[in-house]
């Protein structure tokens, strides 16, 4: 059914006949058409399949099978609501069209294979790696873990770390590091999905999970590639300082990809946030990217409408950005720098016994199955200098805060906590005689009430004189206050503190007892 | 003055030290806490009270206590260092993508221009080499260049003649072309380093370059012939294309159209209509992506191959320049909108028949300006014109300082770089010298002669892509009848013939992922932390602030000064009333000028504050009796004094 698509944007329109006894079904669903633009202002859109098939759209037949490159479009009908809305996804390219139009068509069909068929129809661990040489020791595909990914089958994982212990490689060197020799069957590729040829691999921290689509770098068939690593660890040290999630368990997004207990990461975050838009608005998951649970995979026949909402959804640019605000990067991130070099292997020399050595490991026979263009090495080895951290730290910690605030309150004022303690003190002091005295005026304003009330008596006056009279000092009193100067001159002995401070509390709190006693007028 | 008289009577009352400050050890202690700046211990004195002098004690016990501790803090903490790299994850902006095909005109189409030079290079080769036209190839064969040969006197070869040397015979050299051997005078130049042990036996070919009047000859020798070949070529090439106009130059290369077969961006087409033409003298036309068309620049909210640029690159090998370029390709700079692609320097070669995918990180850099560096933020300080149209950068400003400089020694610019204003490219006909010029230039910059790397400085903040390539095969062994077909069927009109896949090539530019780098340089100490340490450090030895500064300003400089001032008045005076009155009797008036100041001294003792605190009678009449006793009481006069002072508020 791909052959078909093919033929047809080739140029034998003629070979359309041919090919009557197609099913039509999958075509039917989202079909490729031309868009004749020649004239800017009415295009016409031709089917393909137009003559063979009566399709929905405005089809018309004769003429159009002349367009060329130069006047058509290729592009994708996404249709929904039972065909009524119709948008078409312009390409400029008929290549792009039909990739994209297969990659489509393949989720589709691969959405409704068990998991389990798939994983048997990929690449078995055996089958991918002829050869496995790590550091001295021999290692074979049982040291690799298996893990399916959509895009690109069985991807079998070293030392992932999630059963044994991670296995440690301290010596710089390619010596010292993992040598593989890959077969990648090149025969048997399918040649829309995919057009380029060789291996995928990723560098990765262990127990996290791989997205190797996105950061994964090619091998290429034929050669030998050696990849020098260096690791560039960052740490940083989290939320008041850097917006970044030690666990992910603060990230409104459920992790979709927590089933193989890999840790948090940003790429799990932003692809778990378009599944869940995905279920959202298309109400069924993308095959790309993990399944919640009790969701099902997009399909034609159960979800007519998924591949318009799926294009709609790709290039929405605000959903991306939503995607990005509610995600945040882990607090610790590990890059692997890489440098790449490549020569060709094996050499026109060795080409010969490597190959026949290798197919006879692989199924025993002495004739060569393997060529050339299907077998990739690898070496992958620290560099020289090979671990570097990158560490965050507070810039001002609150000993720097408290020695600043120190040097600024020293620096304009000569102050120190203790100097605040002091004003506080004496505000504490303030405020305690403002208390007293107003206290003291509200029971004088009272008493003052009380006298307006009796008012008749005036024998206070006489009651002075005699309280006055009383006092045997009041010689004393008159004659100190007018000499102080001449004061300490009188005494022999100078105690100075003593006596005249007894002399003033002796006179003040008579006069408050008397005054008190006898209603005073002020205080 | 006033201040100054009352520290004068001060310091001559106090100067005297008879011991220290009092008697006993309790007395001593009760002093230093009155007097201190430090305030805790005055408190601990003042205070009434058995709890408040409790708690004061307590609060300056703490207090010691804490400046202890952080002073440790503060102390290991000056023995870590700190580095700080910010990591942003957002939308980032696409760098703008420059793709050039390595050979930058189509052959055919240069054909006319370069016939004669092609025709001498293959001469030249023929009498060196022994090398004759492959017949093989099909589009030579209509050439019988040795015929037109004998016909023309070979142009270039006379202006610039190939030589081949003999090692050993350095003076004599063979000129291929007539086959004689001539002197060579003039200093020999070796383009390979001398330190390098080159074929002992072999021949040397190089060219001669010389001056006007021939008088003065630099020869340039190569160790391999095909490097001496390619020089000579690219000499010529460049002068004859200097004639050429741009329009005619740009028609010559490539369009878009031929160059880009397909072109994907983050999930959706694109075609050559989002690819700026770009013409490099060297290169061509080159073509840039997300070069601020329309003002707006794409930006990537997704990592990963598949949100990039993805495109097939048509390169069609059969239009390549056999002698100016040996290899087959494409080059890719990633660079800034606003920034120059610098193709012959930096950039990316990416082979035919494979897919090129190159991750990229994004790292930004930002270096403090003028006080911190020597780095530039724009170049406007920057003594050397920037003939580039585009943002400032290091290498902009030393071609630039290279340009300049050619065209004011030498007259005419160099191909390879724009025109400064004024300036016209150089080539034979009105600048018959300039190549030895030019190349006698070059060695001078080179060897920093020029003075261009002095001036120029660098950026303060730069962008930065770290790129990771990697190759694929492409097209896939089973992909590659049906991809070539509907290609080829893309290009329709364009290519009259099936493309083969060598001509094709495919590349992958894409964000690895969002995280972006910025590496920022900030001041280590600002003012505020200046000024705080001064407080810190003043506090910390004197405790002493600001107010203390100018105490000891006002003591020092205006006081003492003024001090002085009315000395040197007073003596002036007396001089000048010695100098009135001669005759007058000798003894009077000097002991009267020196006992003036003790005088005002006594005059100011018993003002009214300091009479009611010392009574100076007893002291200056019985001078020698007990002094200890008289000491302590009026030491504890004064006490009582300042208590009194400070009870008086308390009462209140």
């Amino acid at each position: 059914m791909d052959a078909v698509l093919e033929r047809i944007l080739a140029p034998e329109p003629s070979h359309a006949n041919a090919t009557e006894a197609l099913n039509f079904t999958i075509w039917n669903h989202t079909p490729l058409v031309l868009i004749d633009e020649q004239n800017p202002h009415k295009p016409v859109v031709l089917d393909l399949f137009g003559d063979n098939h009566n399709s929905s759209a405005s089809s018309s037949p004769a003429p159009g099978r002349t367009c060329d490159a130069q006047g058509c479009k290729v592009a994708m009908r996404l249709c929904s609501l039972n065909g009524t809305v119709c948008t078409f996804r312009n390409f400029t390219s008929a290549t792009q069209a039909v990739m994209e139009w297969y990659v489509l068509q393949a989720t589709n069909i691969f959405s409704q294979v068990p998991r389990q068929e798939l994983v048997a129809m990929s690449y078995p661990g055996e089958q991918l790696i002829l050869a496995c040489l790590f550091g001295a020791e021999p290692c074979s595909h049982r040291n690799f873990t298996s893990i399916f990914h959509p895009d690109y089958g069985n991807c079998h994982i070293f030392n992932w770390g999630m059963t044994e212990k991670a296995l440690p490689s301290s010596n710089p060197g390619a010596e010292f590091g993992l040598k593989l020799i890959l077969d990648i069957g090149q025969e048997d590729y399918v040649p829309f999905l995919t057009s380029t040829a060789g291996a995928r691999l990723l560098l990765h921290e262990q127990r996290s999970y791989p997205f190797i689509k996105e950061e994964g770098i090619y091998a290429m068939s034929g050669t030998e590639t050696s990849i020098g690593v260096l690791v560039d660890r960052l740490e940083r040290k989290g939320e008041p300082y850097s917006r970044c999630t030690k666990n992910g368990s603060d990230v409104p997004i459920p992790n979709l990809y927590s089933d193989h207990n890999t840790t948090y990461s940003i790429q799990a975050c932003i692809h778990s946030c378009f599944q869940d838009h995905m279920i959202r608005n298309c109400s069924c998951g993308h095959y790309l990217y993990p399944l919640p649970r009790g969701e099902k995979y997009c399909n034609n026949q159960d979800f007519p409408d998924w591949a318009y909402c799926y294009s709609d959804l790709r290039i929405n640019v605000a959903q991306r950005e939503t995607c990005i605000n509610l995600c945040k990067e882990s607090c610790n991130d590990t890059q692997y720098k890489m440098t790449i070099s490549m020569a060709e292997w094996p050499s026109e020399a060795s080409e010969d016994w490597i190959l026949h050595v290798l197919s006879q490991e692989r199924d025993q026979s002495t004739n060569i199955t393997l060529s050339r263009k299907g077998i990739v090495k690898l070496n992958i080895y620290f560099q020289e200098f090979n671990y570097r951290t990158i560490e965050e730290s507070a810039a001002n910690n609150i000993v720097w805060l408290l020695s600043n605030l120190g040097g600024q309150f020293g620096f304009w004022m000569g102050g120190s906590v203790l100097c605040l303690i002091e004003f506080g003190e004496i505000i504490i002091d303030f405020v305690w005689i403002t208390v007293i005295k107003l206290v003291a005026f509200s029971k004088s304003l009272q008493r003052r009430r009380a006298q307006a009330h009796y008012a008749s008596p005036p024998p206070t006056v006489a009651e002075l004189v005699e309280a006055h009279t009383n006092f045997g000092f009041q010689p004393d009193v008159i004659s100190h206050s007018p000499t102080t100067g001449t004061y300490p001159d009188e005494q022999p002995v100078p105690i100075p503190g003593t006596p005249p401070p007894n002399y003033d509390s002796l006179r003040l709190q008579p006069l408050d007892v008397v005054e008190s006693d006898n209603e005073g007028d002020a205080i | 003055m006033a201040p100054g008289e009352k520290i004068k009577a001060k310091i001559k009352k106090n100067l005297p030290v008879t011991g220290p400050q009092a008697p006993t050890i309790k007395e001593l202690m009760r002093w230093y806490c009155l007097n201190t700046n430090t305030h805790g211990c005055r408190r601990i004195v003042v205070s009434r009270g058995r709890l408040r002098r409790l708690l004061w004690i307590l609060f300056t016990l703490t207090a010691v206590a804490l400046i202890f501790w952080q002073c440790a803090l503060l102390v290991i903490s000056f023995y870590t260092v700190s580095v700080s790299i910010k990591i942003h994850f957002q939308k980032l902006d696409f760098p703008a993508v420059t793709i050039c095909n390595i050979n930058p005109y189509k052959y055919s189409a240069v054909r006319d221009l370069l016939a004669d030079l092609e025709q001498e290079t293959r001469g030249a080769l023929k009498t060196l080499y022994g090398f004759s036209e492959i017949k093989s190839r099909k589009r030579r064969d209509a050439e019988s260049w040795s015929s037109v040969w004998e016909g023309t006197r070979p142009k270039f070869l006379n202006l610039v003649p190939l030589l081949a040397f003999k090692e050993g015979e350095m003076g004599k050299a063979r000129d291929f072309l007539t086959g004689r051997k001539r002197k060579v005078s003039g200093s020999i130049i070796r383009k390979e380093s001398d330190v390098m042990n080159v074929h002992e036996s072999k021949e040397v070919v190089g060219f001669q370059l010389c001056s006007n009047d021939t008088s003065n000859c630099a020869v340039y020798t190569f160790s391999s012939g095909v490097n001496a070949i390619q020089e000579w070529y690219k000499l010529h090439y460049m002068n004859i294309m200097a004639q050429v106009s741009l329009e005619k130059k740009i028609n010559m290369s490539y369009s878009a159209e031929e160059l880009l077969v397909t072109c994907f961006f983050d999930g959706v087409s694109c075609d050559a209509r989002n690819f700026t033409l770009f013409h490099h003298p060297m290169y061509g036309n080159c073509y840039t992506f997300n070069n601020r068309q329309n003002e707006t620049i794409l930006s990537t909210s997704m990592g990963g191959s598949e949100y990039g640029l993805q495109v097939i690159l048509h390169i069609n090998e059969e239009e390549y320049n056999p002698f100016l370029v040996s290899s087959t390709g494409a080059k890719v700079i990633i660079h800034r909108q606003d920034e120059y692609p610098f193709v012959e320097d930096v950039g990316t070669e990416i082979e035919t028949a494979m897919a090129t995918s190159i991750g990229m990180h994004l790292t930004e850099s930002f270096k403090l300006s003028e006080p911190y560096s020597q780095c530039t933020e724009d170049g406007s300080d920057v003594p050397v014109e920037n003939i580039y149209k585009a943002a400032y950068s290091l290498k902009i400003c030393l071609h630039s300082c290279f340009q300049t400089k050619m065209v004011e020694k030498c007259g005419c610019a160099q191909y390879s770089q724009p025109l400064p204003p004024a300036a016209n490219y150089c080539n034979y006909q009105q600048h018959p010298n300039w190549m030895y010029c030019y190349y006698q230039l070059h060695q001078a910059f080179v060897r920093e002669e020029l003075g261009c790397q002095s001036v120029c400085r660098e950026a303060c903040s730069f962008k930065e892509w770290t790129l990771t390539t990697s190759l694929a095969q492409w097209p896939s062994e089973v992909s590659e009848k049906w991809l070539l077909s509907v290609l080829t069927w893309d290009q329709g009109l364009q290519i009259k013939k099936k493309l083969n896949k060598t001509d094709l090539a495919k590349l992958l530019i894409f964000y690895k992922d969002l995280n972006q780098r910025s590496i920022m340089e900030n001041p280590a100490n600002s003012i505020e932390m200046l000024l705080s340490n001064f407080g810190g450090q003043l506090g910390l030895w004197m405790s002493c602030s600001i107010v203390c500064i100018i105490e000891i300003v006002e003591v020092f400089f205006i006081d003492s000064l003024s001090i002085i001032a009315r000395q040197q008045w007073q003596k002036a005076k007396q001089w000048w009333a010695q100098r009135q009155a001669p005759p007058c009797p000798e003894a009077p008036p000097s002991p009267q000028g020196q006992d003036n100041p003790v005088l005002d001294i006594d005059d100011d003792l018993p003002t009214f504050t300091s009479a009611l605190h010392l009574p100076p009678a007893p002291g200056t009449q019985v001078p020698g009796t007990p002094p200890p006793k008289y000491n302590t009481l009026r030491l504890e006069r004064a006490f009582s004094n300042q208590l009194t002072d400070t009870q008086v508020p308390a009462e209140f």
